[in-house]
C-alpha cells in the first residue's frame, strides 16, 4: 500500500488524464474544460511530488525509487505540464480536440515521471514507451496535414527502431548479468561486449533525446507538426529522458570502459551540428529542433564528467532548458511557425515579445536566468573532470548560439513588415498566465537555485 | 549601513519595474521616475563617499550565502577604487537620464533599459563574488543591445549585434576562468582568492594561473577594448543614442579595466607580472593606433570613439606597470575619461540634435555661432588631450611615470606611449580647429545655443574635470590606499 502512496503523483496524473479524456460526459460543458481539469491535476501532482519528497524506499521489489533527482524530474515534469495545459486551456478552441491533447500530454508526462524513478531495465523501457507513445499522436495531431503525417510517421518509425535497438542492448546486458535491476547490473563485470551492449542501449536514448548524429528525425518531425505539439514534445519528455540517461550511465559508466568517451564524442558532435545547423533555419520549429540538439550536447558533456555533480547538473539543465524552450514554442504556436510570422510581435503583444527575449537569452545562458546557472553547474562539473577543451568549445558555442537566437529577437523587435494581423479571437488570459509562469520560472530557477535545491532534498556539501 | 550598497545597486531596478509598467499614455512620466530614482541613487552614493573611511579597506560589506551548494555568495563591498567607479557610474547615469529628456519613442521602455543598464554597471563595481560579478557583467549586455538597436542610428542592427556577440564571446572565456578558479580553490570570493591560501592552491597546479589569466584577459580586453579586440567599439559608439554613448564610453569600458585591477591582478599576480610586457605592448599599440586612426575620421563621434581606444591604452599601460603610480594613474585616467568623454559625447549629441550631422566637413564655426556650445566643446577637447590643470593630465602623467618606473615594462614602450600624448593633442586640436573655429558652415548657421536643461547636465562634469585637474589629491586619496594593497600583492610574487 505504501508503494502506491509514494506513487500518488503519477496516479493523480493518470486519473486526471482519464477524466480529461471523458470530459464530454461531465456536467460542465465546453472545449476548454478538459484542459482546465488537466492543468489543475498536473499542478496538484507537482505539489504532491514535492511534499512526498525523496525517499530511500524502493517500490515493487526494487523496480522504482524516487530519490532527489527523481523528485526534481517529477516536480518539473508535472509542473511544466500544468503550465502547458493552462496554455491549452487558453487556446483550446483554436486547436480543436483539446480533450485528446490534454489526455495525451498528461499520459506522456506520467510516463516520464515514472521513468525518472525507474531502477530496472524493463521498467525503464516500459515507462519510456509510455512517455513516447502519446508523443507520436501529438506530433501527428493534425490529421488533415500531409506533412504532419509524414513527420509523425518518420518520428514513429525511427523511434520504434531506436526502441528495438535499445531493447537489443538491454537483452545483452541481461544476458551478461542475469538481472535487469540496476543494483544488480552495478556489481556485474562486463567484458568487451559490455561496451557494445551499453552503446546499443544508450543509442536508443540518444535518438529519443535527438542527440547528433541521431537527431535527423527531429527537424522534419517538428516542422510537420503543429507548433503546440512541438512545444510539449520537444521539451517536457526530455527531462525524464535525461534522467534515464543519468541512470544508465551511472550504472554502466564505472563498469564499461570507453563509455565516457562515447558520451563526450556525441556531446561535441551535437553542440557543433545543433548550433551551426540552426543558423539558416527560417522555420522556428526547425530552429528550435536544432537548438535542442545543441542543448542535449551540453547536457551530455556534463554526463561525460561521470560524477554525481555532473548528473545532478545535467538534470537541472534539462529543466532549465525545457521551461524556456516550451515557452518559446507556445508563443510560436500562437503567432505562426515561420520566422516572418513573428515580425512586429513587439507592437502587437509587448508582453509576449519581452517574455520571448527572456526565454531566448536564458537559452543562450546569460545570467541571472535559469540557463546560466544550469550551464554554470554543468560546466563546473565537466571542468572538474578535466574536460577543459570541450567546455571551452561548449561556451564558445553558447556565444555562437546567440547569433541564431537573435534572428528571432530581430524579427520580434525589429521586424517591420506590416501584415494582416491574425485574429486570435479565441485566445484568453489563461494562455498569457501560462507564459508568465514560464517567465517567472526562468527568472527564479536561477535566482533561487539554493533554496530550491534544498527543498528537493539535495544535501549541502 | 548593511543595506546601503544593496540599495544603491538595486534602486534603479525599482525604476525599471515602474517604467516598464507605465501605461502608454503615461510614458512621459518615465523620465521623471528614472531621474528621481537616479537622483536618490547619487545622494546615497554621496553619503557612502562621505562616510567612507579612507584607511578602512573594504567597507559597507554585505556577505550572505546565495547558492550554498556551490559556495556562491552575495558579497558586496567597496574600497577606494570601486567607490570612485561607483560614484562615476551613478553620476553619469543621472546625467544620461537628463540628457535623454527629449526621447519620446517608446519612452517607458527606453528609460527601463537605461535603468537596467545602471543596475549592471553599479553592481559590477561593488561585487566581490565572481559569479555575482559575472551576473552584473552580463546584465549590461541586453539593455545596451536594445538601447543601440532600438534608438540608434542607421546601422544600429549591425552595430548592436556586433557589440553583443563580441562581448558575450569574450565573457564566456572569463566564465571558464571563474569556474577553474572555483574548482582549484573552492571559493568564488574575490578577497579570499587574493589571499595566501588560495594563491598556494592556484600555484600548486602547474600552468593554471597562466591559462586562467588568459581567460580573464579575453573577457576584460574586449570590454576595455584593447587592440585588436576593439573593432566593435567604433560601430557601437557611432550608432548608439547619445546617452548610451556616454554610458558606453564613460562606464562600460571601465568595467574591463576594473576587472583587471580588481580580479586579474590580485588573484593571479604571478601571471599578471609575467604577461605585463605583452599587455604593455598591446596598450602602446592601442594608444598609437587609436590616435592615428582618429586623425582619419570624418565623423566627430567616430573620432571620439577612436580617441577612447587610445586613452584606454594609457589605463592598460598603468595596469601593466604594476607600480603604485601606474595603477593610481590607471584609475585616474578611468575616472577622468569617464567625465571627459562623457562630456564630449554630450556635446556631439547637442550639435547633432541641432544640425543633424556629425560630419566634420559639414560643421564649422561653432564658437562664433553658438559660443557656449563651442566653448564647452573646446573645453572638453582640451581636457581630453591632457591639458595640465584639467583632469585628463593627472592620470596620463602618472600612468607614464609608473610605466617608466616599472621593471616590467621596457622603457622604449613608455617613450612610444608618450608620443601618443602628442598625437592626442594633434588630432584633438585639429578637430577643434575644423569644427569649433572658423566661419560658421551652412549647417551651423541657424542653430540655437545651449538650453538651461543642457547646462544642468554638463555643469557637474565641467566642475569635476576642473576640480580633479587642479586638486588631484581629492581623487587619489581614495584610490591610493587600495592601490597600495594590490601593489603589495604583486610585490609578494616578485
Amino acid at each position: 500500500m505504501r508503494s502506491y502512496m509514494l506513487m500518488t503523483p503519477e496516479l493523480v496524473m493518470l486519473a486526471t488524464a482519464l477524466l480529461a479524456m471523458f470530459a464530454d460526459v461531465l456536467p460542465v460543458r465546453g472545449r476548454r474544460v478538459a484542459a482546465w481539469i488537466g492543468a489543475a491535476g498536473a499542478a496538484a501532482a507537482a505539489i504532491i511530488a514535492l511534499i512526498v519528497g525523496p525517499g530511500a524506499v524502493t517500490l515493487f521489489g526494487g523496480m522504482l525509487r524516487f530519490d532527489s533527482i527523481a523528485v526534481l524530474a517529477r516536480v518539473a515534469t508535472a509542473g511544466l505540464t500544468a503550465a502547458y495545459l493552462l496554455w491549452l486551456a487558453g487556446n483550446g478552441a483554436s486547436i480543436g480536440r483539446a480533450r485528446e491533447a490534454t489526455a495525451l500530454a498528461l499520459l506522456a508526462a506520467m510516463g516520464g515521471m515514472l521513468m525518472s524513478g525507474a531502477r530496472d531495465l524493463v521498467v525503464l523501457f516500459l515507462t519510456m514507451e509510455a512517455a513516447t507513445m502519446p508523443a507520436y499522436v501529438l506530433i501527428g495531431f493534425d490529421r488533415g496535414d500531409e506533412r504532419g503525417m509524414e513527420g509523425a510517421l518518420k518520428y514513429f518509425l525511427l523511434s520504434m527502431v531506436s526502441s528495438l535497438v535499445m531493447l537489443y542492448g538491454m537483452a545483452f546486458l541481461y544476458g551478461m548479468s542475469g538481472t535487469t535491476v540496476f543494483d544488480g547490473l552495478r556489481v556485474t563485470t562486463f567484458g568487451a561486449l559490455g561496451l557494445i551492449a551499453a552503446v546499443l542501449t544508450i543509442v536508443g536514448l540518444f535518438t529519443k533525446l535527438s542527440a547528433a548524429p541521431f537527431h535527423y528525425w527531429s527537424p522534419d518531425a517538428y516542422a510537420g507538426a503543429p507548433a503546440f505539439s512541438v512545444a510539449f514534445v520537444s521539451s517536457v519528455p526530455k527531462i525524464a529522458g535525461v534522467v534515464a540517461l543519468v541512470r544508465i550511465v551511472g550504472v554502466l559508466g564505472p563498469q564499461v570502459r570507453g563509455l565516457a568517451g562515447i558520451l563526450l564524442a556525441v556531446a561535441v558532435i551535437s553542440m557543433v551540428i545543433g548550433n551551426l545547423a540552426a543558423f539558416p533555419q527560417k522555420d522556428v520549429r526547425r530552429l528550435m529542433a536544432y537548438s535542442g540538439v545543441a542543448h542535449v550536447g551540453y547536457i551530455l558533456l556534463a554526463l561525460a564528467a561521470g560524477t554525481p555533480a555532473g548528473s545532478l547538473a545535467a538534470v537541472l539543465y534539462a529543466v532549465a532548458y525545457a521551461v524556456p524552450s516550451m515557452a518559446v514554442m507556445l508563443i510560436v504556436a500562437e503567432e505562426g511557425p515561420a520566422l516572418d510570422d513573428l515580425d512586429g510581435l513587439l507592437s502587437r503583444r509587448p508582453f509576449a515579445a519581452w517574455a520571448m527575449l527572456v526565454f531566448l537569452i536564458s537559452l543562450v545562458g546569460v545570467p541571472p536566468l535559469a540557463g546560466f546557472f544550469g550551464k554554470l553547474y554543468m560546466f563546473s562539473a565537466a571542468l572538474a573532470a578535466d574536460l577543459v577543451w570541450p567546455v571551452v568549445l561548449a561556451l564558445v558555442f553558447s556565444a555562437v548560439s546567440a547569433g541564431f537566437y537573435f534572428g528571432i529577437v530581430r524579427a520580434v523587435f525589429f521586424g517591420q513588415r506590416p501584415r494582416a494581423v491574425r485574429v486570435h479571437g479565441s485566445r484568453n488570459r489563461a494562455a498569457d498566465v501560462a507564459i508568465a509562469i514560464c517567465l517567472l520560472a526562468t527568472v527564479l530557477i536561477g535566482l533561487l537555485a539554493g533554496p530550491l535545491l534544498s527543498a528537493m532534498g539535495f544535501a549541502l556539501p | 549601513m548593511p543595506y546601503l550598497l544593496t540599495t544603491i545597486v538595486f534602486l534603479p531596478l525599482a525604476a525599471v519595474v515602474i517604467c516598464a509598467m507605465l501605461p502608454k499614455d503615461l510614458a512621459g512620466a518615465a523620465k521623471w521616475v528614472a531621474a528621481t530614482f537616479m537622483a536618490i541613487d547619487v545622494v546615497l552614493v554621496g553619503w557612502l563617499v562621505a562616510a567612507f573611511d579612507i584607511k578602512g579597506g573594504i567597507q559597507a560589506v554585505v556577505d550572505v550565502p546565495w547558492v550554498p551548494q556551490i559556495a556562491v555568495r552575495y558579497h558586496l563591498g567597496v574600497d577606494g577604487i570601486s567607490l570612485s567607479m561607483l560614484a562615476l557610474s551613478a553620476l553619469l547615469g543621472l546625467i544620461a537620464v537628463v540628457a535623454s529628456w527629449k526621447v519620446e519613442k517608446s519612452a517607458g521602455t527606453y528609460f527601463a533599459m537605461l535603468m537596467l543598464l545602471q543596475v549592471g554597471m553599479n553592481g559590477v563595481f561593488v561585487a566581490l563574488d565572481l559569479v555575482l560579478f559575472y551576473v552584473f557583467w552580463e546584465l549590461v549586455l541586453v539593455p545596451m543591445y536594445f538601447l543601440i538597436a532600438m534608438w540608434g542610428g542607421e546601422r544600429r542592427q549591425y552595430a548592436s549585434l556586433k557589440f553583443f556577440l563580441y562581448t558575450l564571446a569574450g565573457s564566456v572565456f572569463m566564465l571558464v576562468g571563474i569556474i577553474a578558479l572555483y574548482l582549484t580553490t573552492g571559493t568564488f570570493d574575490v578577497l579570499q582568492l587574493a589571499g595566501p591560501e588560495a594563491s598556494r592552491a592556484i600555484a600548486a597546479v602547474p600552468g593554471l594561473a597562466g591559462w586562467v589569466f588568459l581567460a580573464f584577459f579575453l573577457g576584460f580586453a574586449v570590454k576595455v577594448p584593447i587592440w585588436p579586440l576593439h573593432t566593435w567599439l567604433p560601430d557601437a559608439h557611432v550608432e548608439a543614442p547619445t546617452a548610451a554613448s556616454v554610458l558606453l564610453a564613460g562606464i562600460m569600458l571601465k568595467m574591463g579595466a576594473y576587472g583587471f585591477i580588481r580580479i586579474a591582478l590580485p588573484v593571479l599576480p604571478g601571471a599578471a607580472r609575467a604577461s605585463a610586457p605583452w599587455i604593455a605592448a598591446l596598450a602602446v599599440i592601442s594608444i598609437v593606433y587609436g590616435a592615428a586612426v582618429a586623425f582619419a575620421q570624418k565623423d566627430v563621434k567616430k573620432l571620439i570613439a577612436y580617441s577612447s581606444v587610445s586613452h584606454m591604452g594609457f589605463v592598460m599601460l598603468g595596469i601593466a606597470s604594476g607600480t603604485a603610480a601606474g595603477l593610481d594613474g590607471a584609475v585616474a585616467v578611468m575616472f577622468s575619461h569617464g567625465l571627459v568623454t562623457g562630456l564630449l559625447f554630450l556635446m556631439v549629441g547637442m550639435v547633432y540634435d541641432r544640425t543633424h550631422t556629425r560630419q566634420i566637413a559639414d560643421l564649422s564655426g561653432l564658437s562664433s555661432k553658438v559660443p557656449a556650445i563651442g566653448g564647452i566643446f573646446a573645453f572638453a577637447a582640451f581636457a581630453s588631450l591632457g591639458l595640465p590643470g584639467l583632469s585628463g593630465f593627472v592620470g596620463e602623467f602618472l600612468s607614464l611615470l609608473g610605466s617608466w618606473q616599472s621593471t616590467l615594462v621596457p622603457h622604449w614602450m613608455t617613450v612610444v606611449a608618450a608620443v601618443g600624448v602628442l598625437l592626442a593633442a594633434a588630432y584633438m586640436l585639429w578637430m577643434v580647429q575644423r569644427v569649433i573655429l572658423g566661419e560658421p558652415s551652412e549647417a551651423v548657421s541657424r542653430i540655437r545655443d545651449i538650453t538651461p536643461r543642457e547646462v544642468v547636465y554638463v555643469l557637474p562634469l565641467i566642475v569635476l574635470i576642473v576640480v580633479v585637474g587642479v586638486y588631484w589629491g581629492s581623487l587619489l586619496r581614495f584610490v591610493d590606499p587600495a592601490v597600495q594593497g594590490i601593489v603589495t600583492i604583486l610585490a609578494r610574487v616578485a
